[in-house]
């Protein structure tokens, strides 16, 4: 992106923070949104681990390591590429429209169409998960295992980026496609942050090669822990992960190039 | 006429979705799958576990899919129709509830009843195929039922005062985004959605006592499931009728101070 891109950018984003401050306890509402979404993932982790002996074979502290890697990929998603979120309802009244019209590039603008509040939020709650896992955690946290698992958070914010951008590219013919958008957010809150091998293979092949739920957080904790083989699927496959992401992401791209190059607004 | 009146104005939501084929795919996709993921959750969780916080695998299974079934009751797109409180307070349009020949109460009741019946029918199709394919159990006896099928209802109540408290929030703060999402956050986690109420901490369930949720969800479950004995029944439908009474009232006073708060063209 050319400087004067990233300054604008940053002017709008400054911009669009003093306007959210406008409304202060919808502010601080929406800071404490993002907080107790993922806390709620956390208890019911918390209720799970305590109640039933481990998940699928895995320790509690290995299973932490899922929704803490999960939640921070989606905090960092929210923050940066999450306004394709719910774009719907912008297609929908036509705003999209507007962004055509004007010098920058539209993908850019719909992500700085509103400053995203719940991500301070959601990535407090994420940083005091992963700080508490990597705290109960046995493992060597070697050089080599960092970067993994930085690599980790960051291919599963592409993914994830990479699934709301289908979504929303699918949202420019279809506006309503946007109730699909709500499904993978509740399907990644579900089962986005536990060991897939306690379900079902059949269903869990449907959360890895139907809906890549698996590849967001639970493959890249296996090959962590050491779970890497017995994830149903061959190890590279599994190690490949945060590569998956980059790629998915790329792919989502020029699906929304081409989706906005097929978009025909009220007028035609 | 006063019945014709109510039809009409119950049936604009499902008429709404009847007329839209592809959310109405959606929705059952969305269904039938999400019964699936957590029939397979919770049998995979009891694979090496028996009875579990005095659950056993099939009282498990059966809440949660009920669980699943019962969050279709008021899982509408509201915004689709763009008939919520948010957005007539965010075009100034709020002001035509209170010029029609009907009080925006009436209007906001019907239209939520009409929802609620929409979602029940979807809800009863969802628990007859669980049924049938064995996926849930059938209740313990017909008093069982019975008691459920009235604890639903009187937690359909609940809900609706609930919804209701935080929509008329916006007469006063503009916004509730934040709070509704609040709200449904509580709604799933204090009623028993994202886990049986019977698997949380001594302290969490006393807590969840003194607050409306659990009473919308997680005692009609608990009946069903046998958690809650027949023999305690009589006493929790009587917090549950407690529960509406209070709001019923809180909710009556609260249209009376948002009609203060309706501005008409800006003065």
């Amino acid at each position: 992106m050319p400087l004067k891109a990233v300054r604008l950018a940053w002017r709008i984003t400054r911009l669009n923070f003093r306007a959210q401050l406008e409304y202060r306890s919808e502010f601080l509402m929406m800071v404490a949104i993002g907080a107790v979404w993922q806390v709620s993932v956390i208890v019911f982790a918390t209720v799970l681990l305590t109640r039933f002996s481990g998940m699928g074979g895995w320790d509690s502290s290995d299973v932490l390591l899922i929704p803490a890697t999960r939640m921070l990929a989606h905090g960092l998603f929210v923050l940066f590429l999450g306004r394709m979120h719910g774009i719907g309802y912008f297609i929908q009244e036509g705003q999209i429209d507007v962004c055509l019209v004007r010098p920058l590039p539209v993908h850019l603008q719909v992500q700085l169409r509103v400053f995203p509040t719940n991500a301070i939020g959601d990535l407090t709650v994420a940083v005091g998960l992963m700080v508490a896992a990597l705290g109960r955690s046995h493992l060597d946290w070697s050089a080599g295992r960092i970067s993994y698992l930085v690599a980790a958070v960051l291919g599963g914010m592409l993914l994830e980026a990479a699934l709301f951008t289908a979504v929303a590219s699918a949202a420019l013919r279809f506006p309503t496609a946007d109730y699909w958008g709500r499904w993978l957010e509740e399907l990644l809150g579900t089962f986005g942050s536990y060991p897939l091998n306690v379900l079902p293979k059949a269903v869990g092949g449907l959360l890895t090669y139907g809906l890549p739920l698996a590849f967001v957080a639970y493959f890249p904790a296996a090959v962590l822990t050491g779970h890497g083989h017995s994830t149903g699927v061959p190890y590279w496959l599994a190690a490949a992960s945060p590569v998956l992401g980059l790629l998915a992401y790329l792919g989502s791209r020029l699906l929304w190039r081409w989706s906005l190059g097929h978009y025909t607004g009220v007028n035609g | 006429m006063a019945v014709l009146h109510a039809w009409r104005t119950a049936r604009v939501t499902p008429l709404g979705e009847l007329h839209t084929p592809p959310r109405m795919t959606a929705a059952l996709l969305r269904l039938a799958v999400q019964v699936v993921l957590v029939a397979s959750l919770w049998h995979g969780l009891y694979a090496h576990t028996g009875t579990t916080a005095g659950m056993t695998r099939d009282q498990a299974v059966t809440y949660a899919v009920l669980a699943v079934l019962a969050s279709r009751l008021r899982e509408l797109d509201q915004y689709a129709a763009r008939d919520t409180v948010i957005q007539h307070m965010h075009f100034g349009t709020i002001v035509y509830w209170y010029l029609r020949p009907l009080s925006p109460q009436r209007y906001y009741a019907l239209r939520a009843l009409g929802e609620q019946l929409y979602g029940l029918a979807w809800a009863l199709t969802g628990f007859a195929v669980c049924l049938a394919a064995g996926v849930v159990e059938p209740p313990g006896s017909a008093a069982v039922a019975g008691a459920f099928a009235l604890s639903l209802l009187l937690g359909q109540w609940i809900l609706y005062y609930v919804m209701l408290a935080i929509d008329q929030l916006c007469f006063f703060t503009l916004r509730n985004n934040a709070a509704m999402l609040i709200l449904i956050f509580a709604q799933n986690l204090l009623s028993g959605v994202y886990a049986p109420l019977w698997f949380f901490p001594d302290w969490f369930v006393t807590m969840s006592g003194f607050l409306p949720f659990q009473a919308t969800l997680s005692v009609p479950l608990s009946l069903y499931v046998g958690r809650i004995p027949l023999s305690d029944a009589v006493p929790a439908l009587l917090v549950q009728a407690a529960w509406v009474a209070v709001l019923a009232l809180f909710t009556r006073l609260v249209w009376r101070l948002a009609a203060r708060q309706v501005i008409s063209q800006g003065g």
